[in-house]
């Protein structure tokens, strides 16, 4: 398995996603060297899931694209993909870490050819879209992948689909005897880039996630919205793969609820503003509500707001929304709340609904660990008594992209003077 | 400045003195899930949120003299969805309480069901499915009475096929007279209930 020397001058970064790399690429320029590790068969976390950032919505790509780049030329950083930590001990500047890999049965040799994709008939939920798609039991994460290298689902591993894929492949890249592996590290400091899950939104059981099918999730929509999404960029309502002539977003969709999440993620009402630009871009007809309890666009993100404003099409209405049921006939769904602004009752039909979940910050569960602390929500909090374990990006506080380069540049400066100061 | 509005913050402050759970409000972000899912809502003046946001403005008069505190008949449906853990029902029985206590009084519909609702859990420490409903529709003398019992046959004659409402009296609960010693303190407390 991977020959990982390392010394007490070496920083771990825990998780691959914007943050983690970021951190991971601050600080091998700055001289350290730095192994990454990632539990997704790729790097760059839910950044690749997404369509476009907001307010300049632009593709995460062409970031992306560039931060690998420095990766591939960046000898100080070593990543590992399918990797989680399995245990940390020891202290800052001596810490012993334990990595457990999962086999992705396919090695470097892959070339990305396909043939394996071609011969396997058996299919899978597609992970990367939220599993609104299906994709074959060996395929390709996502088309910008890095590393670029396919997988095997280990549910046709040793079966007659594995075989048939073995047997496609020219370039003996598939490997179906890889097994569990393990290795140690020794480090001086750890960045916690352990990212963020969306909240579940069956959990809110009166809006019927789940049950209701046109009923998805902001994280579904961004799917929806990319050319390379399960519907090609289009804007479908799952039930009848129509296209919606009225949309409804839910704000607050669990969160700022004590009964699930109780703060603000601070992101889901841009997420949701530029979702209605996506939607008011490709369907001019198409009529969008969106239910809130506040607008929470702060800063030079209310330019972004006031924009979507001006739109006539575009309806804000003060409520959160106390019901969902559904038209069993059409699939449509009527929404109950009170209109707080003018004391209204509301009961409106809407062709889809998106909820805006909020950011479940990853809780890893190691089998031993220093304190790696916590707050009531279940953020990582960087422990004044504890140095050397540094928190960067979602894991620490909710928020968005911008922020959490700038906080894992941080999180990286953090790592560096622990190792510097002794 | 003939738009102005001055907040009185005198009555939010005596509701949350005196109305029990009244200091609960203190908690609401106005966002309406309450109003939004209250079953009684069309039959309400005010809803929850509504209620809340008039102790706030200091409208003593349209709370303490409205229907919807009287109507709360405790499904929880607002507490069970409030974001904020208010327990609006508390909160609603407390207002209602309290403006009894004012010198309030409910409609007069609402005030004989609460007031035959009240002698009954007194007299047999339950409720008689036939006997109540009876005894309210009669209140407003004979033929009110009978144009109600005949609206609600339907009913009736549903609820007995299901046996859910039984052809005898209800009888008294084992231990009627310990409920009644309980009940007796919770009024010389001054918590005997919105209508008692």
């Amino acid at each position: 398995m991977a020959d990982v020397q390392t010394t007490s001058q070496a920083i771990l970064v825990v998780g691959g996603g914007m943050s983690g790399i970021t951190a991971a690429l601050e600080a091998a320029e700055a001289g350290y060297d730095v192994v990454l590790v990632e539990r997704n068969p790729y790097l760059g976390g839910r950044v690749t899931q997404l369509y476009q950032y907001f307010p300049k919505l632009c593709p995460p790509n062409c970031g992306l694209e560039i931060n690998f780049r420095r990766m591939r030329q960046n000898p100080k950083v070593r990543f590992f993909t399918m990797a989680e930590v399995a245990s940390i001990s020891g202290r800052e500047g001596d810490y012993d870490v334990t990595v457990k890999m999962a086999p992705r049965y396919v090695n470097e040799k892959c070339t990305c050819c396909g043939k394996c994709a071609e011969a396997c008939e058996a299919e899978i939920d597609n992970p990367f879209n939220y599993g609104m798609d299906k994709i074959k039991a060996a395929y390709l994460p996502h088309e910008f992948a890095f590393p670029m290298r396919y997988i095997l689902d280990p549910s046709i591993v040793g079966t007659d689909q594995g075989k048939k894929c073995l047997d496609a492949c020219e370039y003996g890249a598939i490997d179906p005897d890889m097994k569990e592996t393990t290795f140690d590290l020794k480090v001086g400091a750890i960045v916690w880039a352990a990212g963020w899950n969306p909240y579940d939104a069956a959990k809110i059981d009166y809006y019927g996630f789940g049950e209701y099918k046109n009923v998805i999730t902001n994280v579904m929509m961004e799917r929806m919205a990319a050319p390379n999404g399960p519907t090609g960029g289009r804007i479908l309502r799952p039930s009848d793969k129509k296209e919606p002539k009225n949309i409804a977003f839910i704000q607050c969709a669990g969160s700022r609820d004590e009964n699930h999440l109780p703060y603000c993620s601070g992101i889901c009402c841009l997420a949701s503003l530029k979702q209605t630009t996506y939607v008011r871009e490709r369907k001019p007809d198409c009529d969008i509500a969106i239910f809130f309890i506040d607008i929470r666009a702060l800063d030079r993100l209310e330019d972004f707001y006031v924009k979507v404003q001006a739109d006539p099409k575009v309806a804000f209405i003060k409520s959160k929304i106390a019901n969902i049921t559904e038209d069993e006939g059409t699939g449509n769904l009527i929404l109950e709340g009170e209109n707080t602004r003018t004391g209204e009752q509301i009961l409106m039909n809407f062709d889809m609904v998106v909820l805006a979940t909020g950011m479940v910050p990853n809780r890893i569960e190691l089998d031993a660990a220093p304190d790696v602390t916590h707050d009531e929500y279940g953020f990582f909090t960087n422990n004044p008594e504890q140095p050397g374990i540094y928190g960067a990006g979602c894991v620490r506080t909710p928020t968005d992209v911008a922020s959490s380069v700038q906080d894992a540049t941080a999180g990286a400066l953090k790592a560096i003077q622990s190792i510097a100061r002794r | 400045m003939e738009n102005k509005v001055n907040y009185d913050p005198s009555f939010a402050e005596e509701v949350f003195r005196n109305v029990d759970a009244g200091d609960e409000i203190k908690m609401c972000m106005n966002c309406g899930v309450c109003a939004g899912s209250c079953p009684l809502r069309e039959h309400m003046d005010y809803p929850p949120r509504q209620i809340f946001a008039l102790i706030r403005a200091g409208k003593r008069e349209e709370v303490l003299g409205s229907q919807s505190i009287m109507l709360c008949t405790s499904c929880y449906t607002c507490a069970v969805k409030c974001p904020r853990s208010i327990p609006v029902i508390d909160v609603m029985h407390g207002l209602a309480h309290y403006a009894l206590k004012q010198g309030y009084v409910p409609r007069k519909d609402t005030a004989a069901f609460g007031g035959e609702f009240w002698k009954q859990v007194y007299r047999l420490g339950r409720i008689d499915e036939k006997d109540l409903p009876r005894r309210v529709f009669f209140s407003g003398g004979l033929i009110e009475g009978v144009r109600a019992m005949l609206n609600f046959m339907d009913i009736g004659i549903k609820l007995m096929l299901h046996r859910r409402m039984k052809l005898l009296p209800e009888r008294k609960i084992k231990g009627i007279q310990s409920l009644r010693k309980m009940l007796d303190k919770a009024e010389r407390l001054g918590k005997g209930g919105a209508i008692a």
